[in-house]
């Protein structure tokens, strides 16, 4: 077992950050190469025009999912030192619905504004500026927000678990459901086959 | 060519899915190694613990990513509380996974729990873990009904009253006492500490 | 040069999803952006009145215990996917100065939009501690519940509130 390699003392904080910029890059540059740079693509999909993000998205989790799950298997990494984001049911389902109605009203989320801005987009600069006043204002009215924030908290809580199924079933699912999805984007933008714009 | 590789790739990662289903599980043993000598090393030089005035002060400090995880059922945890404290039972805390520098503080109603969960994170590969050794009964007569010694001088006086400082702080109630400490029941101590509101 | 067309949805989400397994694979942890906005803002903060931010729970874990800033892996990420996003653009001929919107809208309105959208997600980001980076497709590749549900709750509220913005694309 000797990933994850930081996790298991393979390398310290400096070269971390090293790794940082490295993947950040390589970040940077498969958004850009697919589209999600542009506030206009992005927008598509919620007009069932262009369903790149779903698909992009879907791919990414999917392979990162199956990833975790073959090199767990394979006793190349140990899973449980991954860092799993907690739960807090409403405060996530709250998060989300806002920050859903923010990306409608954007049409770029906080990583692709900055591929946004980094590719010459004014308006990619603008999301970045809003995105900033409007954690520093909830930050600074935190005291407001704290009980409604740690509501509800579920700790590490996973699909399995909620399920009640075993990891390799909730994969199978969500890779099954990643495919309907696939298809179905497919139909719905062949039925709208106006070009993607530039 | 381009349809070709994604051909490929859909099948491969329907076929891991379909796989993944039948295996279950990514883990295939125990995730956990006890470092058995370094454990009792710990125990034995106290690096296990904190009492609850060191807690306290961290506290009220507000040490940087600090958790102070009580591991009660919820009854005893609305009951009363360590300050700042958040609740997660004992098989949730095992799932959890820290961020790299959290200073990780563990409490049940008498330590023992907590001791245990100890043993379990660090086996985990947790660094900065510690449990308070008498549980919330200790922070109730170390804190929160703090007893300074009547007499004291020089150092002593100022840690004696750099301690009944930190329980005003956290609305408790020191008590003077000359040499004969009385002992309290547990109801007792929470009944007068309940008594201040909040 | 022309600017060339944007790659294979699907390729450019596998090799996404291969950077976003490599950070679990390498680090231990997923991918993220809003993150280093709050790190941003709490050093800010710090900045402004030092102790007020070290005393704001939500700041204060960007901070160290002197208060200053801390170097987030975050924030430096984050200027890789600057710099990796602009080296991908200027090797397509895809660098651009523009803003991008739909005809019917003015520039001004444009920026008015995408600064408030940016606020709005700032907030949303804040209680689901994440964003699209660091909850749907690291939390979602993890199979975290709360991320999952970040996801559909997003998505539903995007779709809703899209044919009130029509104005801005189309």
């Amino acid at each position: 077992m000797i990933a994850p390699f930081f996790e298991n003392g393979v390398f310290g904080e400096t070269a971390s950050l090293g790794v940082a910029l490295a993947i950040g890059i390589a970040f940077g540059w498969f958004l850009e190469r697919s589209g999600m740079g542009s506030a206009r693509k992005l927008a598509g999909q919620f007009y069932l025009r262009d369903l790149t993000v779903f698909k992009v998205m879907f791919t990414a989790i999917i392979t990162a999912m199956l990833g975790v799950f073959w090199l767990g298997w394979a006793g190349a990494l140990d899973v449980d030192r991954i860092f799993v984001p907690e739960t807090w049911i409403l405060p996530q389902l709250a998060g989300g619905v806002i920050f859903g109605i923010g990306f409608a009203i954007s049409g770029l989320c906080p990583g692709t504004s900055c591929v946004a801005a980094a590719t010459g987009r004014i308006d990619g600069l603008a999301v970045v500026a809003g995105m900033f006043a409007g954690v520093l204002g909830t930050g600074l009215l935190f005291t407001r927000l704290q009980a409604f924030y740690f509501s509800t908290p579920r700790g590490v809580y996973t699909l399995p678990q909620l399920f009640n199924a075993s990891q390799g079933a909730i994969v199978f699912g969500v890779v099954l459901i990643a495919f309907a999805g696939f298809r179905i984007a497919e139909m719905i933008e062949r039925r709208f086959t106006r070009a993607s714009i530039e | 060519m381009k349809t070709l590789s994604l051909r490929i790739l859909a099948v491969v990662a329907l076929s891991l899915a379909g796989l993944a289903a039948f295996a279950g599980s990514p883990r295939r043993r125990a995730t956990a190694s006890l470092d058995v000598a370094a454990l009792a090393h710990d125990v034995q030089t106290e690096a296990d613990h904190v009492t609850a005035v060191e807690l306290a002060r961290w506290i009220r400090d507000r040490k940087p990513a600090l958790r102070v995880i009580d591991i009660r059922d919820s009854a005893e945890f609305d009951e009363y509380h360590i300050p700042r404290a958040e609740r997660l039972p004992i098989e949730a805390v095992v799932k959890t996974s820290f961020q790299p520098g959290e200073t990780i503080v563990l409490y049940s109603g008498g330590g023992a729990h907590a001791a245990q969960a100890w043993v379990l994170l660090k086996a985990r590969g947790e660094k900065d873990v510690f449990f308070l050794r008498g549980g919330v009964a200790e922070w109730l007569d170390e804190v929160m009904n703090a007893r300074i010694p009547a007499n004291a001088t020089g150092e002593a006086r100022e840690e004696a009253d750099s301690v009944a400082a930190l329980s005003r702080y956290f609305g408790g109630v020191p008590r003077q006492v000359d040499s004969v400490v009385p002992i309290q029941s547990f109801k007792a101590m929470t009944a007068r500490v309940r008594g201040r509101g909040c | 040069m022309s600017a060339k067309p944007y790659s294979n949805p699907y390729l450019a989400g596998f090799g996404l999803g291969l950077v976003l397994l490599s950070a679990f694979v390498i680090m231990g942890r997923g991918l993220g952006a809003s993150g280093a906005f709050a790190s941003g803002a709490a050093a800010v903060a710090a900045a402004a009145a030092p102790k007020s931010a070290g005393a704001n729970d939500y700041f204060a874990r960007y901070l160290s215990a002197s208060g200053s800033p801390r170097i987030d892996w975050l924030v430096v990420e984050l200027i890789g996917v600057v710099i990796g996003g602009f080296v991908s653009a200027v090797l397509a001929g895809r660098f651009r100065r523009e803003i991008e919107k739909g005809p019917r809208i003015s520039d001004a309105a444009r920026l008015r939009l995408a600064f408030t959208g940016g606020g709005v997600m700032g907030v949303g980001a804040v209680l689901a501690r994440g964003c699209t980076s660091g909850q749907a497709l690291t939390g979602g590749a993890l199979l975290s519940v709360g991320s999952w549900i970040f996801i559909g709750a997003a998505f539903a509220a995007a779709y809703a509130a899209a044919p009130l913005l029509r104005k801005t694309w189309i």
